[in-house]
């Protein structure tokens, strides 16, 4: 069995570890390009401040929330438990692994109805493009690729300049515990 | 195709052909209802629809309990609580939508809150507390369902979707529950609709089956489906046009929309609706032209990625003779090509328009907007190519004529 085939079949626990750090970055991945990135900017424009945006494993898995603040940055709400104004619903632990291993787009999670959204959908759409926009800038290309369905023309130059702005707003939001 | 996962669901009874209304009864009573309040709006009335229903139910046993013909062309919370309370004014146990798209979403609106899950054993009467995906928990009243026209597909759909007037949002209610417990399709009660109408709802279905075929969450099942709903509007839809009155001909168009409505709820739709519903909130243009003037334009933005299989679609549109004759990798555009067909055809017989510039709704300097508007319309994301603002501008310049 290869190394790559070993990831894709890994445990429950090891999928819960996994999925839990993939969503504790993509949670403060997409707070860092809230800060930094003025394409993400421009679509957060579109809702309304106070908005919270989550992404969770039903019954009880990982999850995260972010809530818009009136600046127009998002900010991480570490303990949230209400009902979220636009969620990103995954059916099974097993499902949000697929994604977040990469194995399946986001596109195509919904597509194959391993997700559910419960919200406004065009809040969705606009949701889906910051992810797919974070994870282009972040993500080396050949891994993003398989994140999107189609892989943004992004200058290299641009992609440096504004994947390093969020690497280095992650990881201060990492080290600085999410303090606003 | 070949896919490596996918979910099919469709619990509704069909009940299709002559006399299928006279089935009801029969069909309420296994579901121990014998009281339906009827839904339905004032054109269906007008047109003496409504007739042929209550002659159904006479000396049944089942009993209506309520006419509710208030439904406005856009369904809304304010139109669903009257209908709610008229239901429980007169002591119903069923709903008997009769109508189209509209009337259709009302009954499963009203349906939340004439059932448990509603307001009666909670007190409550927020329907928004349901809004959005999969709130509801637990079966329905009996809902029986009777379209009025041959399009919308609503009747074996699981969402339904109700403006908010008063924060002037349309509201969309998604659950498995919501599907109707059955669909009765019967020819008389589109043998009315005038040739417009006709064509132009023929062509939104046309429009739902292609999607369905050619977007990201088709399968097996729903690819069944969308095909035979093609063939048989692609048969018989000009006859209808020639006979307005023709049973049979009405029963396959009415059974081409609920295939092409199975197909599409299990699979989605992608650009040409992305495109459709923003135009129709831009102009208040109906739906199925709308979807009209979209469908060969986002085939041709698709074909890039889907060639194979908009090629596909030729034999259930044009035949085995011009399939046959069609080197395969001329499929795809010669897909187009009859379609484009069809639309001259249609745009000749009853003035169905096939570019946004024939509608005269929409100034051109408006097309940016309503691309801008439509990228952000949930069926962008089962579209199977990507699309970005140049690409949408791209379309509506085309479909722009």
């Amino acid at each position: 069995m290869t190394l790559l085939s070993r990831f894709r079949d890994l445990e429950p626990a090891a999928q819960h570890a996994y999925v839990s750090l993939m969503m504790a970055v993509i949670g403060r991945g997409l707070v860092a390009a809230s800060q930094t990135d003025d394409e993400t900017r421009r679509e957060l424009a579109a809702f309304t401040p106070g908005m919270v945006i989550a992404m969770k494993v039903i019954p009880s898995g990982p999850s995260f929330a972010l809530v818009l603040q009136p600046d127009g940055t998002l900010k991480l709400l570490p303990s949230f438990d209400g009902r979220a104004t636009l969620a990103v619903v995954f059916k099974h632990l097993a499902h949000a692994f697929l994604v977040f291993s990469f194995q399946e787009s986001t596109t195509r999670a919904f597509a194959n109805d391993r997700l559910y959204i419960d919200g406004d959908i065009s809040h969705s759409i606009r949701l889906v493009r910051c992810l797919n926009r974070m994870e282009a800038l972040i993500l080396p290309q050949a891994i993003a690729a398989k994140a999107v369905k189609r892989y943004p023309a992004i200058a290299a130059s641009d992609k440096v300049r504004a994947g390093a702005r969020i690497y280095g707003r992650l990881a201060l939001n990492f080290v600085n515990g999410d303090r606003p | 195709m070949s896919r490596d996962f996918y979910e099919f669901f469709c619990p509704v009874k069909v009940i299709a052909g002559e006399r299928a209304l006279e089935h009801i009864p029969f069909e309420l009573g296994l579901l121990g209802a014998a009281r339906p309040m009827i839904l339905t709006d004032k054109g269906v009335i007008a047109a003496g629809l409504l007739a042929h229903v209550q002659k159904a139910l006479a000396s049944s046993g089942v009993a209506i309990g309520a006419v509710f013909d208030e439904v406005p062309q856009d369904s809304s919370l304010a139109t669903v609580r009257a209908a709610a309370a008229r239901y429980r004014e007169a002591g119903c146990d069923a709903i008997l939508a009769v109508g189209g798209g509209s009337v259709i979403d009302t009954s499963k609106g009203v349906n939340i809150l004439v059932s448990d899950a509603g307001d009666v054993a909670e007190g409550g009467g927020d329907l928004l507390r349901y809004a959005g995906a999969h709130h509801l928990k637990k079966p329905l009243r009996p809902l029986f369902v009777v379209p009025t026209t041959a399009g919308t597909g609503s009747e074996v759909t699981l969402v339904a979707i109700i403006s908010d007037e008063t924060r002037g949002v349309k509201v969309p209610f998604t659950s498995t529950f919501l599907m109707p417990n059955a669909a009765v399709l019967d020819p008389r009660m589109t043998q009315t609709l005038p040739a417009h109408l006709t064509a132009m709802t023929a062509m939104d279905a046309m429009t739902h089956a292609m999607e369905a075929y050619t977007c990201l969450a088709a399968n097996p099942l729903s690819d069944a489906y969308a095909t035979s709903a093609i063939q048989k509007i692609s048969n018989h839809l000009l006859p209808v046009l020639d006979d307005l009155k023709s049973p049979l001909g009405r029963l396959e168009l009415a059974q081409a929309s609920t295939m092409a409505g199975i197909a599409f709820s299990n699979s989605m739709v992608g650009l040409v609706h992305a495109l459709g519903h923003t135009l129709g909130s831009m102009t208040h243009l109906p739906h199925g032209v709308c979807m009209n003037l979209f469908l060969p334009y986002v085939l041709e933005y698709n074909l890039p990625v889907a060639s194979d299989r908009i090629g596909e679609l030729l034999l259930p549109l044009a035949g085995p003779d011009i399939y046959a004759s069609t080197p395969k990798g001329r499929r795809g555009t010669e897909t187009i090509t009859q379609l484009r067909r069809l639309r001259d055809t249609l745009n000749a017989r009853c003035k169905l328009p096939r570019t946004i510039q024939e509608t005269g709704k929409l100034d051109r300097s408006a097309l940016r907007t309503l691309a801008e508007r439509a990228l952000d319309d949930g069926p962008v994301a089962f579209n199977p190519r990507e699309a970005d603002l140049s690409d949408m501008i791209g379309i509506v310049e085309r479909a722009w004529g």
